[in-house]
C-alpha cells in the first residue's frame, strides 16, 4: 500500500505497575491503519488488544498504567506526547470509540439526545438547537425508528441493540477519521449483531473513515476487516490482509484459533483444541510467549523471542518455526495432538 | 431406536409480574410457554435461541430448580413434577447441571476436593473419607485435573479449569442426564474447544445424555445430534442437526443461520437481517410470536398461532408457511 498511514503505532509499550509486579499488557506492538480501511485486532482475553486501543485514546488509567515507550503517529502528531488539553480536542472528534457494553458507557441520568449533543456542541461549537437537529439526524442515520421521539429517551428505555446504535451515533456525530470499536457486538444477540455489523460497514463507506475493530470472534473479523493483527500476550504474532490470514495462517496460535472453532459448513469429529490457557501477564515465559502451549516449541523457542518478520511480502509472523508449520499443513496433519480425556 | 430418557410435555413456566402497594400480580412473563420435546438415551439435544427465549428456564424447570407452572417432565418413566422432596433428591443423582459461569457457580471457600466430594456426601456414595478421596481423585483425573489440585480453591484456577471442576462435580454422582447451560460461552475461544472435546469424551465413556443449552449455533451444531430452536418461550423448529442446517424450515431458523458471521472472508452470504428486537415475553405478539419480525409473514400469522407439527421424517416446525 503506497498510501500514507492514518495511524502508525510503533513499538508501543503500555505497562501497569501493580502490587504484584509489572503487568506488560502491551509489550512492543507495531501496526498501521490506512485511510478508509478496517484493521481487525483479534486475540483472547488478556492479550492486550483493548489496552492498545485505550493507549491510542490516551485513556489508560495512570497510575497504575503508563505508556512506557513507543510512538502513536496520527496526522503528523505523536499522540503519546500530547498534553491532556490537546488530546481532548482529538478524542471524540478525530478519533472516537465504542465499547462492548453500551449500558455502562452511556450516562443513565441524561437522555440519549443530551449525550449526543454534548459531543456536537463541544467539538463543533454550534448552539443547542442546531446540535439537537444534528443529533436527530444522526439517530436517523444509525437506523433508530422515530428519532424525534427517541432523542428524549433515557438509555434504560432502549434495548441493547438500540443502545449500541446510540453509541455509534454519538461516536460518528463529529465525523471522525478513526473509529475504534472494542468488541461492539459481543454483548448482543446474533441477529442484532448482524444488524450492527451491517450498519458499521455501510457507515464506513458513506463516511470514508477507518475502523479499528477489536474482537475475539474470528467470524466478525472475517466479515469486516481488510487487514488483521493477531495478538497474543501483549504482542502482535501475525499481521496480514484478511484473505491471506484465513487462507494461509502461519503462526501456530492463529492456526489453532481457527481450528478450535466449529465451522458451520464442515463437520469434524473433534475440535483441534489448543492446550493450556493464556499465561498470566505477571509471569510470561522466556523466549516465545506462546511456547507453553505450542506443540512445535523447541530449543530456541524457549530462549529467544522471535521477531515479527516478513514470511512473504506483506505477511508478517512472529515465530521461529513457521516454515515447519507449513510442512505439517502440506501433509494435511493436525498440529494440536489429541490427548483425550486425560490431557 | 433408543428409548426416551427425558420427555417434556406441554411445559409452561410463567413468572408473575407484581406491582403496586399490595404487590398484586399484574401480568406474567411467559418464559416457557407450552413446549414439548424428548431426549433419547445417549444423545445430545441442543437447545438454541437468543437471550430471553426461555432456554435456560427450560433447563432449570426440568430439574425443578424452578417449579413449573404446568406440564409434565417424564424422566426414566417417572413424572418429575409429582415427586416429593425426598424422591426428588434421589432423582437428582441421575440428572445434573453444569452452569455457564464457572466463576459464580463454585463456592470460593471450598476446596476442589470438597466441591466435587459434596454430591458424594449428599447421596451417601462414599463409605468413608478414604473412599471419598479416592473417588474425587478419579473423577478429577477424568476431567483432566491432577491429584495435586485437590486441596486448592476455585480462585487459583483459570476459567477452563474451573469449568472442568463444574463438570467433575456433575459427574461425581454418575448421572444419566446432564443439562449443560451455556457451558462454554464464558470461556476463551481456545479453551472452549478443550471443554467441548471433554464433554464429548465423557459422553462416550459414560454413555451420558446431554441437553446442551447455548446461543452459539456453531458449537451446538458440533456437539448435538438433534437441535431445537426456541423463540420467545416456544420451540419453533426441532430436527436432526444435519437436516436443520441443510434445510431450515422456519424463517426464524433461516435468519438465525444466516446471521452467524463465519470465519471465511471469501464467503459473502445472502444475509437475512431481521428488523427490530425480540419483543417482551410479558406481552408476546398475537398469533405467531415471530410475525412482527418475519420477512415472510402473511394473513394468518398475526391472528392464529401455528401448530408445532411434523413435516417429514422427524422434522418438526411451527409455521403457517409450511401449510400453504
Amino acid at each position: 500500500m503506497s498510501k500514507e498511514a492514518l495511524v502508525e503505532v510503533k513499538n508501543l509499550k503500555t505497562y501497569f505497575y501493580t502490587e504484584e509486579g509489572v503487568v506488560k499488557a502491551v509489550d512492543g506492538v507495531d501496526y498501521e491503519i490506512y485511510p478508509g480501511e478496517t484493521l481487525g485486532i483479534v486475540g483472547e482475553s488478556g492479550c492486550g488488544k483493548s489496552v492498545t486501543s485505550l493507549s491510542i485514546m490516551r485513556l489508560v488509567e495512570s497510575p497504575p498504567g503508563r505508556i512506557e515507550a513507543g510512538e502513536i503517529n496520527f496526522q503528523g502528531k505523536d499522540l503519546t506526547k500530547l498534553s491532556e488539553k490537546e488530546m481532548r480536542k482529538i478524542r471524540g472528534n478525530d478519533i472516537s470509540m465504542i465499547f462492548q457494553e453500551p449500558m455502562t458507557s452511556l450516562n443513565p441520568v441524561y437522555t440519549v439526545g443530551d449525550q449526543i449533543m454534548e459531543a456536537i456542541m463541544l467539538h463543533k461549537g454550534v448552539d443547542r438547537k442546531e446540535a439537537r437537529r444534528q443529533a436527530v439526524d444522526m439517530l436517523q442515520k444509525v437506523g433508530i425508528p422515530l428519532p424525534e421521539q427517541r432523542v428524549d429517551e433515557y438509555p434504560h428505555q432502549l434495548s441493547g441493540g438500540m443502545r449500541q446504535r446510540v453509541m455509534i451515533a454519538m461516536a460518528l456525530s463529529c465525523d471522525p477519521q478513526l473509529l475504534i470499536a472494542d468488541e461492539p457486538t459481543t454483548a448482543l444477540d446474533v441477529t442484532i449483531q448482524a444488524q450492527i455489523l451491517e450498519l458499521m460497514n455501510s457507515l464506513k463507506e458513506s463516511y470514508g473513515m477507518s475502523i479499528m475493530m477489536i474482537t475475539h470472534d474470528l467470524g466478525v473479523i472475517a466479515e469486516v476487516s481488510d487487514r488483521v493483527a493477531v495478538m497474543y500476550a501483549g504482542k502482535v504474532v501475525e499481521y496480514t490482509d484478511v484473505d491471506t490470514l484465513f487462507e494461509d495462517p502461519k503462526h501456530p496460535y492463529t492456526w489453532g484459533l481457527m481450528n478450535s472453532i466449529p465451522k458451520l459448513d464442515k463437520d469434524v469429529d473433534r475440535l483441534e483444541a489448543i492446550p493450556g490457557s493464556v499465561p498470566s501477564p505477571l509471569n510470561f515465559p522466556e523466549g516465545c510467549k506462546f511456547n507453553t502451549r505450542c506443540p512445535l516449541a523447541e530449543g530456541k523457542c524457549f530462549d529467544v523471542e522471535p521477531p515479527l518478520e516478513n514470511a512473504t511480502e506483506g505477511h508478517k509472523v512472529r515465530c521461529w518455526r513457521y516454515k515447519d508449520l507449513e510442512k505439517i499443513k502440506e501433509r494435511g496433519e493436525r498440529i494440536y495432538e489429541d490427548r483425550g480425556v486425560l490431557d | 431406536m433408543a428409548e426416551n430418557l427425558l420427555e417434556v410435555k406441554n411445559l409452561k413456566k410463567y413468572f408473575p409480574v407484581k406491582a403496586g402497594v399490595f404487590k398484586r400480580t399484574v401480568a406474567h412473563v411467559k418464559a416457557v410457554d407450552d413446549i414439548s420435546f424428548a431426549v433419547e438415551e445417549g444423545e445430545t439435544l441442543g437447545l438454541v435461541g437468543e437471550s430471553g427465549c426461555g432456554k435456560s428456564t427450560t433447563g432449570r424447570t426440568i430439574l425443578r430448580l424452578l417449579e413449573a407452572t404446568e406440564g409434565k417432565v417424564i424422566f426414566d418413566g417417572k413424572n418429575v413434577m409429582d415427586l416429593d422432596k425426598k424422591e426428588m433428591r434421589a432423582i437428582r443423582r441421575d440428572m445434573q447441571i453444569i452452569f455457564q459461569d464457572p466463576y459464580a457457580s463454585l463456592n470460593p471457600r471450598m476446596t476442589v476436593a470438597d466441591i466435587v466430594g459434596e454430591p458424594l456426601d449428599i447421596h451417601n456414595l462414599a463409605k468413608n473419607k478414604q473412599e471419598r478421596n479416592e473417588k474425587v481423585k478419579e473423577i478429577l483425573e477424568n476431567v483432566g485435573l491432577g491429584e495435586e489440585y485437590m486441596n486448592r480453591y476455585p480462585h487459583e484456577f483459570s476459567g477452563g479449569q474451573r469449568q472442568r471442576i463444574g463438570v467433575a462435580r456433575a459427574l461425581a454422582v454418575d448421572p444419566k442426564l446432564i443439562i449443560a447451560d451455556e457451558p462454554v460461552s464464558a470461556l476463551d475461544v481456545s479453551v472452549q474447544a478443550q471443554v467441548v472435546n471433554l464433554l464429548q469424551d465423557l459422553q462416550k465413556e459414560y454413555g451420558l445424555t446431554y441437553l446442551f443449552i447455548a446461543h452459539d449455533l456453531s458449537v451446538v451444531k458440533h456437539i448435538s445430534d438433534r437441535v431445537a430452536v426456541m423463540y420467545l418461550g416456544k420451540i419453533v423448529e426441532l430436527t436432526d442437526k444435519k437436516e436443520l442446517f441443510k434445510n431450515p424450515m422456519h424463517p426464524y431458523t433461516q435468519s438465525l443461520l444466516s446471521a452467524i458471521p463465519e470465519a471465511d472472508p471469501k464467503k459473502k452470504k445472502d444475509r437475512i437481517v431481521l428488523e427490530g428486537d425480540v419483543p417482551s415475553p410479558v406481552d408476546p405478539p398475537s398469533g405467531c410470536r415471530f410475525h412482527p419480525r418475519c420477512p415472510k409473514a402473511f394473513e394468518p400469522c398475526p391472528v392464529k398461532e401455528p401448530e408445532f407439527k411434523e413435516y417429514g421424517d422427524g422434522h418438526f416446525a411451527a409455521c403457517h408457511l409450511l401449510d400453504k
